[in-house]
């Protein structure tokens, strides 16, 4: 059998088209995984840079607001930073990354209005998006095994051997198995070896680079499906290679974006704008309400903080602190709406990805890799997770009035490397 | 000329009866309309509702009660980009920039709620608007339709034919041309549409209209060439449908991902992050409000001492902390302006790498020209954050203004502690009305003609370098006949 | 237009060759005359071995058209058939079925006693097919091509066996190695005689093999089968050439509108042209 598949090495090697073909596909792939891993160094490197940096910021507002140990102070001037760490596989899908923010500060303040900021990005390069990895897979590995199998027996009957070949065959369906095989396995491990080597570097799971590498095989066994599908027809080459090339123009282009124009329809975010306007709304009539009322709403939330002195006089950061969340707490539901809107997006996307396989690697490789939309709002969940110790960290200081010395500035929570980092 | 004619209309009468020819046209055709359609929708959808919010956000400003300004400095106000109308036909990086800026005292918040981001990855794949039907469809249908014209009259061998009736290489490759070109008029058609109705119902610049017209009629003349030219010299029709696929897959897809990798290589931007971080720290050492010894500030206030004449901040007309708040933004603001024209002009080198990737990919020409004269590349945004900053700057003075010469120096300082003084402190609402609404001026046309200058310039390099493939093909085709 | 026959002239020389592989057979021959005209010559019942390919009473349709109708013929171990008849009588729709590509609506095919409908592989296992034009790898040798198509058969012939193969086939020495894409047709026939050769199979399906062969090439070939046919191996030849199939051929069968209508044993000094006549004239029938 290694006798035949070696026979059929050579005569494909020695074919003009396929030979750069397949340098090609292993190019691509390697240089996608390249660009994909420079991408993530640089990501890990901003990370790295933003902790002595946020440590000099905190000790600048140390060095003032410790002197009077207003808690206040403290809570309303200290940043503290977030960040979301590449996973991994992150340079196979560099995915959301590149348009949302993987670092982020926050203070104790209103919450909503921080959360959705946005990063300093060049969208004119966004817009045609990253070359990575998904992406070669995606789009070109259609092409180049459309280039090899589009001719599979066609140009063997244009050439005037088929029926010579058939004949000579003892095992015609091992034949055509054989060259199929060949190929797709070919154009799979010109795609497949880039990314175990970018894996094994990056650290990924075995498991995880397993499924990735099914999921080439996958995408790779419905496009030969196609291609074999197609020319089952009996037509030339010539119209073999243009109906394939339709197909892959219908199915990765044209497809997708007329779903994207569907799933965006049926589902309008407008609740985004629309609670932060509200939220503002709300967070500075806290200025103009009665006090009272104020820290009543927010006792009904905080009980644990009843018992605590009243607030006299015309300010204090008690009542400040508590209209503040209040704000937040006041479009809790439009939150939750926007939040549903997006997982909607999220989802539908998920459902198509079961009926277009451009879509289903697409969502497959960056759910894997963790740069989707959901791992963009998980990210979003730790900070609020993040902003809530944050706020249990800054409450006992405002609420008992406890001076806020040098050294509480170093207890303040951390952002957690292993737990929220990534 | 004759024979052109006959030549293209041969051709054309054989693309006619082509069922795969007419099939691909139609749903290219019935694209170019869907995506126009759901374009112009989305567009007047999307600037109806920033104007919905921008009215409110405005109401909600003047309706404001009495404050103390310095309230209003942290209330703050919302900015909301308008769309260009040319955005429906090309909406460029409208769904990759925040739509919206909140504007407060002494910070400088992000654009956001950009489309992309609040989208699914499904985002990635493109839009279907009318500039990317032609822009990335076209071409391939092009290709499809036109891979065969001359080499399959070669494969056929019927090329002699025609040769022995007096036809040239010139005329064949001319008249092929032409059928070819007719089809891409075809395709043309719905966006002229799209471009004649947004001129005359939504005000469309028609200059702008025109150009992008003519420069989409460039982009896909040059791609008929292309075609001709390759078509030309393959020897068989299957060797040019390759070389065609090859060509665009390289220049409209793959080109287009691997230039913004290297520009972004070549002139990286730091992240808002650490860019607020530097702005804080240039803040801290040109003058720290916080500290009470520091020497800017000092310097500040002798100098206002000397100007008013009196020995006491207590006892001046005015109201110090007022005074203060409008040095304080004022510098906080150069270092804004600072930092942004770091980074625009990071963003604009980025820009001019990609741009030359248009030497190699005409997409990427047509696709900078086309942005830019739709009002919708990333100038347009960079127009907006500029406006906003400085609009944010003006209402956050004004603000700071009325904080020096509406509330005294007294009551500011006793506000917290004195409810008479808390009360005083509140100034009149009458005040936000003064306040300027905010209005975004979009590029005038020879500010777009000017940054499409470098897209149409190369556009055209490709038409004449197509043109010189055409020399070369005739009289490859000549010796062949 | 056939010529005058005379009543005393020999037209035809039936011979029954009897060959060393195989039991004595008995040949029934009937001669009719029709008239002044013709002479039919029917072979009928058949001989005690099995034939290696059998076609009885074989119809089959292609599309609407029928091709075949009622076609029946027989080649034994050590017997050259020429199948001979003109464009559109249905030789290639022939070798198609004897090959399994096409399915008779009715009658049966046996090739070394294998239905090459119900199992065409196993079917082909027993045929080396020669097709009219050889085509192979243009890319490879023709040492390449044929370990390739040997592989393929599951044959691994030494260097020797091609070797001696393609000196039966009458390839010369130095042009073996080279890639045959730039071969004359003569040559890449040559190449696949040699794996026809080494197939060692018992039946051969020759596709028009003399056409565009000049008549040196033609006269080698004729030897070349010759020499096949006394290794026992049944040779089925589809062919217009007339003169070739009368030079090498024990019978020649001429087909026309889907079946034989005639069938004539040739032999030395017979009246080709005759013959090239009167098939002129069946296959305008």
């Amino acid at each position: 059998m290694t006798g035949l598949l070696g026979h059929e090495l050579r005569l494909l090697l020695r074919q003009r088209i396929a030979v750069p073909t397949l340098v090609l596909v292993l190019f691509l792939s390697a240089a996608a995984v390249w660009a994909g891993m420079a991408e993530v160094a640089r990501q890990h490197d901003i990370i790295a840079r933003i902790k002595p940096q946020q440590v000099e910021d905190v000790n600048a507002v140390r060095s003032w607001a410790s002197k009077d140990g207003d808690a206040g102070n403290a809570a309303y001037y200290t940043f503290h930073a977030t960040w979301d760490a590449p996973s991994p596989l992150a340079f196979a899908a560099l995915g959301q990354r590149d348009v949302a923010p993987f670092v982020l500060r926050v203070r104790a303040l209103a919450l909503e209005s921080q959360i959705n900021e946005g990063e300093n990005y060049n969208a004119e390069m966004a817009l045609p998006g990253r070359f990575d990895w998904a992406f070669v897979l995606t789009y070109l590995a259609p092409l180049f095994l459309i280039v090899l199998l589009h001719d599979l027996k066609s140009g063997e009957r244009e050439a005037g051997r088929l029926d010579f070949l058939r004949v000579s065959a003892i095992n015609e369906r091992g034949l055509w198995a054989r060259r199929i095989g060949l190929r797709v396995g070919l154009i799979a491990g010109g795609l497949i070896l880039p990314l175990i080597v970018g894996g094994v570097l990056s650290g990924a799971a075995a498991a995880d680079l397993l499924l990735l590498s099914a999921m080439v095989l996958l995408y790779l066994l419905f496009w030969t499906g196609l291609c074999l599908l197609l020319s089952r027809r009996g037509m030339g080459s010539v119209a073999n290679a243009a109906s394939l090339a339709g197909s892959w123009l219908t199915l990765t282009l044209i497809l997708p974006a007329l779903a994207l124009l569907a799933v965006n329809g049926a589902f309008p975010v407008r609740q985004g704008v629309e609670l932060t306007l509200a939220q503002r709304e709300a967070v500075h009539s806290g200025w103009d309400k009665p006090k009272a009322q104020t820290m009543e709403a927010f006792f009904r939330h905080h009980p644990e903080w009843r018992g605590t002195k009243p607030v006299e006089g015309g300010f204090h950061w008690k009542w400040y602190f508590a209209f503040q969340h209040l704000g937040d707490l006041s479009v809790a539901d439009q939150v939750r709406a926007y939040r549903h809107g997006l997982e909607a997006r999220d989802l539908w996307t998920e459902r198509l990805a079961f009926v277009l396989p451009a879509i289903g690697t697409q969502y497959l490789a960056h759910r894997i890799a963790r740069t989707d939309l959901t791992a963009q709002l998980a990210y979003q969940d730790r900070i609020r997770a993040f902003h809530k110790r944050l706020r249990s960290f800054y409450y006992p200081y405002i609420f008992n009035d406890v001076p806020f010395g040098e050294d509480d500035f170093g207890r303040a929570p951390l952002w957690l490397e292993d737990a929220e980092g990534r | 000329m004759t024979t052109v004619r006959l030549v293209a209309d041969n051709e054309w009468r054989l693309m006619r009866r082509s069922r795969v020819a007419q099939l691909a046209l139609l749903i290219l055709i019935a694209l170019s309309v869907i995506a126009t359609l759901t374009s112009i929708a989305h567009r007047d959808a999307n600037d109806d509702l920033r104007a919905r919010f921008q009215a409110q956000a405005d109401q909600e400003f003047d309706g404001q009660p009495a404050r103390h300004p310095h309230r209003m400095v942290h209330y703050g106000h919302f900015v909301f980009r308008p769309l260009p109308a040319l955005a429906a036909f090309d909406p460029g990086v409208d769904a990759f920039t925040g739509s919206t800026i909140f504007l407060e005292g002494h910070r400088q918040n992000s654009a956001n709620f950009g489309d992309v981001r609040q989208s699914s990855l499904l985002a990635r794949f493109g839009q279907l608007t009318p500039a990317f039907v032609l822009q990335v469809l076209a071409p391939l249908v092009l290709v499809f339709i036109g891979f065969g014209v001359v080499a399959r009259e070669r494969e056929a061998g019927t090329i002699r034919l025609l040769s022995a009736h007096g036809v040239t290489a010139q005329s064949l490759i001319f008249g092929k041309a032409l059928a070819l070109g007719r089809v891409a008029g075809l395709m043309l058609a719905p966006a002229v549409a799209a471009l004649l109705w947004l001129t005359f119902l939504e005000g469309a610049p028609i200059v702008a209209a025109l150009g992008l017209g003519l420069f989409y009629a460039v982009y896909l003349a040059a791609w008929v060439l292309i075609i001709v030219i390759a078509s030309s010299l393959a020897r068989q029709a299957r060797t040019a449908l390759m070389v065609l696929l090859g060509l665009w897959a390289t220049t409209v897809i793959l080109i287009p991902r691997v230039a913004p990798d290297v520009a972004l290589a070549f002139a990286p931007v730091p992240t808002r992050l650490e860019t607020d971080i530097a702005i804080q720290r240039d803040l801290r050492r040109i003058g720290d409000s916080h500290n009470p010894d520091d020497p800017h500030f000092a310097a500040f206030k002798a100098r206002v001492l000397k100007q008013y004449g009196v020995d006491r901040v207590e006892d001046l007309p005015v109201n110090y902390r007022g005074l203060l708040a409008l040095e304080g933004e004022k510098l906080t603001s150069r270092l804004f302006d600072d930092y942004a024209e770091r980074q625009f002009a990071a963003e604009r080198k980025q820009g001019a790498i990609v741009a030359a990737f248009g030497l190699v990919s005409p997409a990427i020409a047509l696709r900078n020209f086309s942005m830019a004269l739709s009002g919708s590349d990333l100038d347009g945004h960079r127009r907006f954050l500029k406006q906003a900053e400085a609009y944010r700057f003006d209402i956050v003075q004004r603000l700071n203004r009325l904080q020096a010469e509406a509330v005294t120096f007294g009551d500011d300082s006793n506000r917290n502690k004195d409810p008479d003084a808390g009360r005083r402190v509140r100034i009149d609402p009458k005040h936000w009305h003064d306040v300027p609404d905010f209005a975004y001026r979009g590029a005038t046309i020879s500010e777009k003609l000017e940054s499409a200058l470098t897209g149409a310039a190369l556009l055209l390099v490709w038409l004449v370098m197509a043109g010189f493939g055409v020399r070369i093909a005739i009289r490859r085709l000549e010796a062949a006949l | 237009m056939s010529p005058e026959i005379a009543q005393n002239d020999i037209l035809y020389h039936v011979s029954l060759n009897a060959r060393p592989t195989e039991s004595i057979r008995q040949y029934n021959v009937a001669l009719t005359i029709c008239g002044n005209h013709a002479i039919k010559v029917f072979m009928t019942t058949a001989p005690t071995a099995a034939p290696r390919i059998s076609i009885k009473d074989v119809a089959l349709t292609r599309g609407a058209r029928p091709v075949l109708r009622g076609l029946s013929l027989a080649v034994h171990a050590g017997e050259v058939y020429a199948l001979l008849g003109g464009n559109g009588a249905g030789k290639s729709t022939t070798v198609a079925a004897l090959l399994g590509f096409l399915k008779p609506d009715a009658g049966q095919i046996l090739v070394a006693d294998i239905d090459p409908v119900e199992n065409a592989e196993r079917a082909r296992r027993e045929i080396a097919y020669l097709p009219e034009n050889v085509a192979l790898y243009d890319q490879l040798s023709a040492y390449e091509n044929i370990s390739y198509f040997m592989a393929l058969s599951g044959k691994e012939p030494s260097r020797d066996a091609m070797d001696a193969a393609l000196d039966d086939a009458g390839l010369q020495p130095e042009a073996r190695a080279l890639r045959i894409g730039g071969f004359s047709k003569g040559m890449r026939q040559k190449v696949a005689i040699a794996m026809a050769v080494l197939r060692d199979v018992p039946v051969l399906l020759l596709d028009e093999p003399t056409s565009g062969l000049d008549p040196r090439a033609t006269a080698d070939f004729n030897a070349l089968v010759t020499r096949l046919k006394a290794r026992g191996t049944a040779i089925l030849m589809v062919t217009h050439d007339l003169l070739g199939a009368a030079d090498c051929a024990d019978r020649i069968g001429f087909l026309a509108a889907g079946q034989i209508v005639e069938e004539v044993v040739p032999s030395k000094g017979m009246d080709v042209l005759a013959l090239h006549h009167r098939y002129g004239e069946v296959a305008a029938a």
